[in-house]
């Protein structure tokens, strides 16, 4: 089996323009989403945004990410207003908006909104994750935002913890390097999103595989082919996810270490699972058709078999060639 | 990279970073040309090529229109990359157009056809590289010839 030629594949079937249709979909009810929470809160709330994978150029069209941060301003829920009642009362309003065509959940620091599925059977996910100000007009400056955690993210726990972060950051330093790198840092991300969605639950989250793809090409030479490139990124996550110095700094605030967002044990399962990855591939390459599948709703036979000219034995280049 | 001529199904890979030499090598014989051998392997399926490396004449005469290489003093280096795992070999020619676009000439397809009717050579289908460069811009194509025909990989 050609490796190389089947993540090409991978990648080039789970491109995000194959699924122009859906992806409009997600886009207006973002929108739709969008236009709810201007509404209800006024001048309350800033510009809400997708921070999402599409933002990032890193989607993959079997899971889209659509993140809609929506930043509140510092007095919006009274000048004595917590955290906790910002993130009460967005999912109110959305429970009571949303409570009839859409599941309204909880989630780790955001509110998952999951639109039953239309004629067509599309099920849209759209994730709301308000956020505050530190302090009154500061946003404009800074675009700086607490978070809310509801429920143990890692090993930040619930209700006892806020995370400081600037979300734009986050997004352009990812876009930054996924754009630039297209050949290597974008690929390899969309390869590990590939094979997160194989799994129905995972703890490891889009935004880490991200950071710790970028921290790997930043921390050795990674070149050849894009099985050479995968193959060393799957390997610097077994290698040192789990070691007791590896961190993980949030490109929106240094002071974070985002290797907080996975328990100890969370890391072993990553670390093991690359380990597991790497051992069955290197027993058998049709492995990597399990771990990394080609989207089949897009895949193209092959409809010709022409192949390049077997030879026999060590061509020998003519003795003298001119060319003009 | 990773370029296929979608008509015949054939695909090559190259990285960038032998690309790079490649050019590099180029620019310091500027405003001549310049060329040599390409190196590489196809896949199992003989579908795709995989290009990976350049080996230099050590023997050539050049100028802004005209290049012409020799094989004198390159057969270690092509029994070295033979005996390598993934059993390397000669698959084509690439060479530089000074200030002009990467479109094979009259030499340039002459050229080939010594390739092809060499019975040493014995590869059907010999690519071509050309890499057009000025001072300011760079352009590569490639090629290969296929059923008598040079097809150019997008």
């Amino acid at each position: 089996m050609d490796k190389n030629k089947h993540l090409e594949s991978v990648i080039s079937t789970h491109q995000i323009t194959k699924e122009k249709t859906l992806f409009d979909k997600y886009v207006k009810k973002k929108n739709e989403v969008k236009e709810a929470l201007e509404e209800n809160y006024g001048s309350d709330l800033y510009y809400p945004f997708n921070s999402g994978s599409y933002a990032k150029n890193t989607a993959i069209n079997t899971k889209f990410d659509f993140d809609l941060v929506s930043p509140f301003k510092r007095n919006a829920f009274g000048s004595n207003g917590t955290l906790k009642e910002m993130y009460e009362d967005v999912y109110y309003f959305l429970y009571e908006k949303y409570k009839d065509v859409a599941e309204v959940k909880k989630q780790k620091v955001s509110i998952g909104l999951e639109f039953y599925a239309d004629s067509d059977g599309d099920v849209i996910k759209i994730d709301v994750v308000p956020g505050r100000e530190l302090s009154q007009d500061q946003y404009r400056e800074d675009e700086n935002l607490n978070l809310y955690v509801y429920y143990k993210y890692g090993n930040i726990d619930a209700g006892s913890e806020r995370i400081k972060t600037n979300v734009k950051a986050q997004i352009n330093n990812i876009k930054d390097r996924a754009t630039a790198e297209k050949d290597s840092i974008r690929k390899i991300i969309r390869l590990l999103k590939v094979w997160k969605n194989t799994k129905y639950i995972y703890p490891t989250k889009s935004f880490f595989l991200e950071l710790i793809t970028i921290k790997a090409f930043d921390s050795k030479s990674i070149t050849g082919s894009i099985w050479d490139k995968l193959e060393t990124v799957l390997q610097y996550i077994r290698d040192n996810v789990t070691k007791e110095s590896f961190t993980q700094k949030d490109p929106g605030n240094s002071s974070n270490d985002l290797a907080d967002t996975l328990t100890s044990t969370e890391k072993q399962q990553l670390s093991d699972d690359m380990k597991n990855m790497l051992e069955r591939i290197e027993e058998n390459d049709e492995n990597l058709k399990t771990y990394f599948p080609e989207n089949t709703k897009f895949k193209k036979e092959d409809t010709n078999n022409n192949q390049y000219g077997k030879n026999s034995g060590m061509p020998i280049p003519p003795p003298k060639l001119n060319f003009g | 990279m990773i370029l296929k001529i979608e008509k015949i199904g054939l695909s090559l890979e190259v990285e960038d970073e032998l690309l790079n030499k490649l050019l590099e090598i180029g620019k310091t014989h500027y405003p001549k040309e310049f060329g040599g051998f390409l190196i590489g392997y196809y896949s199992e399926n003989n579908m795709h090529l995989h290009i990976t490396d350049t080996i230099l004449p050590k023997k050539y005469q050049a100028s802004k229109y005209n290049f012409e290489r020799s094989t004198k003093g390159i057969e270690n280096e092509l029994v070295e990359f033979y005996a390598e795992n993934l059993r390397k070999i000669y698959i084509g020619e690439w060479h530089t157009h000074p200030d002009n676009s990467p479109i094979p000439s009259a030499t340039d397809i002459s050229a080939i056809n010594t390739i092809i009717n060499s019975k040493k050579t014995s590869i059907a289908n010999p690519v071509l590289l050309i890499i057009g460069c000025s001072n300011t811009t760079v352009d590569f194509g490639f090629y290969v010839w296929f059923e008598n025909k040079l097809y150019k990989y997008e």
